[in-house]
C-alpha cells in the first residue's frame, strides 16, 4: 500500500450504517479508506426488521449483521457503546460521550430514528415501553410475565409487529390506531379490512379512528389503565408506543447542519449535506426534505454514498421504491406503487374473496393497460410479478396476473339450477 | 250457466296483459275474461315517467289490444271471490263462474304517515299526488316540485321532471338515493348525476308535515312544494285475496306453480309473494305471466325465484342492479372503480357465476353481465376486460347467447327474432324497432340489441 488510507467515520451502526461499510469494504480493493464506526448500542448492528423473532427464540447472535470477517477486518474499527455527542466540522472531528475525539476525512451520519411517543399524560410511567432495540424487548419480556391485556399505540407496521410480540409473550394486545384503518400508509380500506378481520381472529382487539388520551397510574405508581379519546377504557399494566418514528438529528444543532422541515439531516439526492465531507443516510436523512422509514431506501442511500466515496458511479436517490411486502401475524400484506390511486385518472380493479380472506387491488392507467400500483392482503403471492410490472404495460389480463392459487383452494361450483 | 272451464283474470296491468297474450300464443282453448279496474286499456307502467318529461303521451303507453277471444272488461272491479263455489262478484253486480282464477291485482302506492297529507275525508291534500297511473302523472301540479322518496320511482321521476325543466328537490331518508340497492360509491355517482342534472338533494331527511305549497323536513327546513310527488313505495293489493280467505303475508302467497292456498286460484305480478319475496319488478311479473301461461296450457314447468335485473330509466346515465336487494350470498367480489369517468362496477360471484352486481356508467358490461346472470352462465376468465368493455383492451367482451335468449323482455323478442330482422335488412336500431318492436318498451335492452346487431354485422355498426 503506497498511501495512508483516509478515515471515514460512520456515526451509528444500524442496518444502514452497516450496509454502507460492507459495500465500501467490498469494493475498496486498494484499501483507500479506514473506517471507524461509532455505535450507541452496546452491540454491533443487527437485523432490526426481524427483531420480533428474538421473542420467538432466536438469539441476539442469530440476528447480528456483523460476521467474523467484518469484526476482524483490520480496516474497520467498531466502537460500541460510544454515542457521539458533538461534531467539529472545522477541525473535522467527532466527540464521543467519553470525551474521545476522532478525526475524519469523511463523515457519514447514520443515526437512524427513535420511536415517537405521543406526549399524553402518563406516557412515562413504569409499564410504558417502546419497541426498537434488544433492550426494549428484554424489558418488555420482563414486564409481560404477569400476562393479561396490553395496549399497543399505533396500528402501522411497527405497531402490528409489537402486537405480535405481545402475543408471543402471552399478552392479549389491544391496538389503538388514530387513522380509520390499520397500516394506513400502505393499505387501502379493503386491504385493511381483510387484515383487521384476520388479526382479530388471532385475538387482537383493534381500535381504529381513536387515540390514547391518558395512561393512568395505579396506587403503586405503574401504568394501570389507558383511556382513549372515544371514551373506551382499557385495563392494562403494559403499554407499547409504536406510533411512528422521528429521525435522530440532534447533532445538527451543534454541528450547524441544516435539517428538513419534519426533521432529519437535510441532504440532496446524492445524500450530501452542505458540507462536502459530511453525508447522511437511512432514517436520519431527509433526502430533499423527505425521510424514509423503510430499510430498502436506506440500503440504496448507503450504497450510493459508499460508491461516491470510492469514486464509483452512483445512482442518485430519486423515485424511491416504497413497495412493501410482509407477513404480519401470519397474514401476508403488500403494497406497491400508487397504492392509493392518487395519480391522474387512475382506475382501480379489486378482487376480494371473503371466504379465503384475500384482497387484491390493482391501480391502472385510464385505459387499464399500464400497472401503476396496488395492494394485496391475505395472499401476496402475486407481489413479485406485479411489483416488477409496476409502471409497465400489463403482460396479461389482470385476472390472470392475480390468479395465483390462494389459500382458499379451487372455487366452489354452484349447484345447477333446476331445469324448467 | 256460464261458459265451461272459463279463466278469469282479475287486474289488467302488465302481468295480466302478458298472460293473456302468451295464453293465446300457446293455444289456450277456453274463454278468458279480464276484469280491469282502470277505465282504460292495459298500459306500460314502466314508461310512466315518459309522460313527465313529455317524450310520450298517455296513448303511447297503451299495450297492444288483447288477442281475439279475450274479453276485457275495463272499469269493472272484482269485489269478492267465493272459492268454494268458484265465483267472482263484480262491482257491476254480476257473478262470473271460473275454473281457474288469476289474481293480477298489482300494488297500490304506499301513502306515508305525514301530518297534513290527507284531508278529513281521507283524500290527498291539494298538490300531493302518487305516481302510478297516467292520471296521476297528469295531476302533478306546476311549479317547484318535491319528490318524496329516492327509490327507483322517485329517482326516475326526479330526473324526468328535470328533463322537463322543472325545479326539483328530492327528499330521501337514506344516505343516498336507492340506498337499499347501491353501496356508497355507486350511491355517490347517482347523487352526483342528480345534482348535475339540477336536483337539490335532501338526504338523510324525512318529511314531518305537508301544507299545500310547503313541505317541512325533520331538520326544520321548509321546502317550497307546489307539487308533491309521493314515491314512497308500493303495497301489494291483497284485499280481495284476504277476504276470500287465501293465505296472505306481504303479498298473496304462491307456490312454484304460482298457485295460492286455493288450487284453483293463481296470483302473479306485484300482488304475489313467492319464496318470501315481492320483487315489484315488471320483469318478474312478465316471467311469472309467461310461466303461468305455460302451466295453464298443460306444460310441466314451474316458477323459479327470479333473477331480477333493475335498470334505472335515466337517459345518459347507465345504472343497473342485478339480483335482489341486500348483500348477495356470495363471497367473491370484483370491483372496478373509475372515479374520473364516473364508472363503477361491483360484481358478486358465486363460484364462477354472477350472484349480484351494481354497475354505473358501463353499458357494455351491463349488457354482458345481465345476460350471464339471466342465464346463470359462468363469467369468462378476463373479468377486467368484461367490466371495462374490452378484453385486454382489444377484443370486445362478447357473450355468445343461444338464439332462444330473450333480449327485449317488454316485447318478448329473442335473439333469433333480431337476427331474422337483420337478415331481412334491418341494420340499425330504428329498423330493428320497426321490424320487431324490440327496444320500444322500457328501452333497457338497447345495448343488448346493439351487441347482437354488431356481431351480426361483424363489429362495424357497434358504436
Amino acid at each position: 500500500m503506497n498511501r495512508t488510507p483516509r478515515t471515514l467515520v460512520v456515526v451509528g451502526h444500524g442496518m444502514t450504517g452497516h450496509r454502507l461499510v460492507e459495500h465500501l469494504r467490498a469494493h475498496d480493493r486498494h484499501g483507500t479508506w479506514r473506517v471507524v464506526i461509532l455505535a450507541e448500542e452496546p452491540r454491533p448492528a443487527y437485523n432490526r426488521v426481524a427483531l420480533s423473532s428474538y421473542l420467538e427464540g432466536r438469539s441476539a447472535a442469530d440476528l447480528t449483521l456483523a460476521g467474523p470477517g467484518f469484526l476482524t477486518d483490520p480496516l474497520v474499527e467498531l466502537r460500541t457503546a460510544a454515542p457521539v455527542t458533538g461534531i467539529d466540522r472545522r477541525a473535522r472531528t467527532v466527540t464521543t460521550a467519553d470525551g474521545t475525539l476522532t478525526r475524519y476525512d469523511a463523515l457519514v451520519l447514520a443515526t437512524g430514528s427513535r420511536p415517537f411517543v405521543p406526549p399524553v399524560p402518563g406516557h412515562g410511567l413504569p409499564g410504558c415501553f417502546v419497541y426498537r432495540t434488544f433492550d426494549d424487548l428484554d424489558a418488555l419480556r420482563e414486564a409481560a410475565r404477569e400476562g393479561g391485556p396490553g395496549v399497543v399505540v399505533g396500528g402501522g407496521l411497527l405497531g402490528l409487529e409489537a402486537a405480535n410480540a405481545l402475543r408471543l409473550l402471552g399478552v392479549r394486545p389491544h391496538v389503538v390506531e388514530l387513522a380509520p384503518r390499520l397500516m394506513p400508509v400502505q393499505l387501502d380500506d379493503g386491504g385493511a379490512r381483510v387484515l383487521t378481520r384476520l388479526v382479530t381472529g388471532l385475538g387482537l382487539r383493534v381500535h381504529c379512528g381513536t387515540a390514547v388520551r391518558e395512561v393512568h397510574a395505579t396506587a403503586d405508581g405503574r401504568a394501570g389503565r389507558v383511556t382513549l379519546t372515544d371514551g373506551t377504557a382499557l385495563d392494562t399494566r403494559l403499554v407499547v408506543f409504536s406510533a411512528g418514528v422521528r429521525p435522530r438529528d440532534e447533532l445538527a444543532g451543534p454541528a450547524a447542519l441544516a435539517t428538513g422541515e419534519r426533521g432529519g439531516y437535510l441532504v440532496d439526492e446524492l445524500c450530501r449535506t452542505a458540507d462536502p465531507r459530511v453525508w447522511a443516510v437511512g432514517e436520519c436523512a431527509a433526502v430533499r426534505g423527505r425521510t424514509y422509514g423503510l430499510v430498502a431506501p436506506g440500503y440504496r442511500m448507503a450504497e450510493l454514498v459508499a460508491d461516491q466515496l470510492l469514486g464509483r458511479p452512483a445512482t442518485p436517490f430519486t423515485d424511491p421504491d416504497t413497495a412493501t411486502k410482509l407477513k404480519l401475524l401470519g397474514v401476508d400484506v403488500a403494497s406497491f406503487g400508487d397504492a392509493h390511486a392518487e395519480t391522474d385518472g387512475a382506475l382501480e380493479y379489486v378482487l376480494r374473496d371473503d371466504t379465503a380472506g384475500t384482497y387484491a387491488k390493482l391501480v391502472l392507467d385510464p385505459e387499464g393497460r399500464v400497472l401503476r400500483g396496488g395492494v394485496l392482503a391475505g395472499d401476496a403471492s402475486a407481489y413479485r410479478t406485479l411489483r416488477a410490472l409496476t409502471g409497465r404495460e400489463l403482460t396479461a389480463p389482470p385476472d390472470r396476473l392475480l390468479s395465483a392459487p390462494g389459500p382458499g383452494g379451487p372455487p366452489r361450483r354452484t349447484r345447477a339450477a333446476d331445469a324448467a | 250457466m256460464p261458459d265451461s272451464h272459463p279463466l278469469v283474470v282479475v287486474g289488467h296491468g302488465p302481468a295480466a296483459h302478458r298472460l293473456v297474450e302468451r295464453l293465446s300464443r300457446l293455444g289456450h282453448p277456453g274463454p278468458v275474461t279480464v276484469l280491469g279496474a282502470e277505465p282504460r286499456p292495459a298500459y306500460h307502467r314502466v314508461l310512466l315517467t315518459s309522460l313527465l318529461d313529455r317524450t310520450l303521451t298517455a296513448r303511447d303507453l297503451e299495450l297492444p289490444a288483447p288477442p281475439d277471444g279475450v274479453r276485457v272488461r275495463p272499469g269493472v272491479t272484482a269485489t269478492a271471490v267465493d272459492p268454494a263455489r268458484r265465483l267472482v262478484r263484480t262491482g257491476t253486480g254480476r257473478t262470473l263462474r271460473y275454473d281457474r282464477l288469476v289474481l293480477a291485482t298489482g300494488a297500490r302506492p304506499r301513502i306515508p304517515r305525514l301530518p297534513g297529507l290527507l284531508t278529513a275525508d281521507g283524500r290527498l291534500t291539494e298538490g300531493a299526488t302518487t305516481l302510478r297511473t297516467p292520471d296521476d302523472a297528469q295531476r302533478l301540479a306546476d311549479g317547484p316540485v318535491v319528490v318524496l322518496g329516492g327509490g327507483v320511482l322517485g329517482t326516475e321521476t326526479a330526473l324526468a321532471l328535470l328533463r322537463a325543466g322543472r325545479d326539483v328537490t328530492l327528499v330521501h331518508p337514506g344516505p343516498h338515493p336507492l340506498h337499499d340497492r347501491l353501496d356508497a360509491t355507486a350511491g355517490a355517482l347517482l347523487a352526483g348525476h342528480l345534482r348535475s342534472a339540477g336536483a337539490r338533494l335532501r338526504l338523510g331527511r324525512a318529511a314531518v308535515e305537508y301544507r299545500p305549497g310547503k313541505l317541512v323536513l325533520d331538520d326544520g327546513e321548509i321546502l317550497r312544494a307546489d307539487a308533491l310527488a309521493l314515491c314512497t313505495g308500493a303495497v301489494p293489493e291483497t284485499a280481495l285475496a284476504r277476504r276470500a280467505g287465501l293465505a296472505v303475508r306481504t303479498g298473496v302467497v304462491v307456490d312454484r306453480h304460482l298457485r295460492t292456498s286455493d288450487p284453483h286460484i293463481h296470483a302473479i305480478g306485484d300482488c304475489a309473494e313467492f319464496d318470501g319475496e315481492v320483487p315489484g319488478l315488471v320483469t318478474t311479473a312478465w316471467e311469472q305471466a309467461e310461466t303461468l301461461a305455460r302451466i295453464l296450457t298443460g306444460h310441466d314447468t314451474h316458477h323459479r325465484a327470479g333473477r331480477p335485473v333493475l335498470r334505472l330509466k335515466a337517459p345518459g346515465f347507465d345504472l343497473a342492479c342485478l339480483g335482489p336487494p341486500g348483500p348477495p350470498p356470495a363471497a367473491r367480489h370484483l370491483i372496478l372503480s373509475d372515479p374520473a369517468r364516473g364508472r363503477y362496477a361491483a360484481v358478486a360471484l358465486s363460484g364462477e357465476r354472477v350472484a349480484g352486481a351494481v354497475l354505473v356508467g358501463l353499458p357494455r358490461a351491463t349488457a354482458a353481465l345481465a345476460q350471464l346472470y339471466a342465464r346463470d352462465l359462468p363469467v369468462p376468465a378476463d373479468r377486467f376486460g368484461l367490466l371495462l368493455g374490452t378484453a385486454a383492451g382489444e377484443r370486445p367482451a362478447h357473450v355468445e347467447l343461444p338464439d332462444t335468449a330473450v333480449l327485449c323482455h317488454c316485447n318478448h323478442v329473442t335473439k333469433a327474432g333480431l337476427l331474422r330482422a337483420w337478415h331481412d335488412g334491418a341494420r340499425d336500431l330504428a329498423a330493428i324497432a320497426a321490424a320487431t318492436r324490440a327496444t320500444t318498451g322500457c328501452g333497457g335492452c338497447a345495448d343488448d340489441v346493439r351487441l347482437v346487431l354488431a356481431s351480426a354485422t361483424g363489429g362495424n355498426s357497434d358504436p
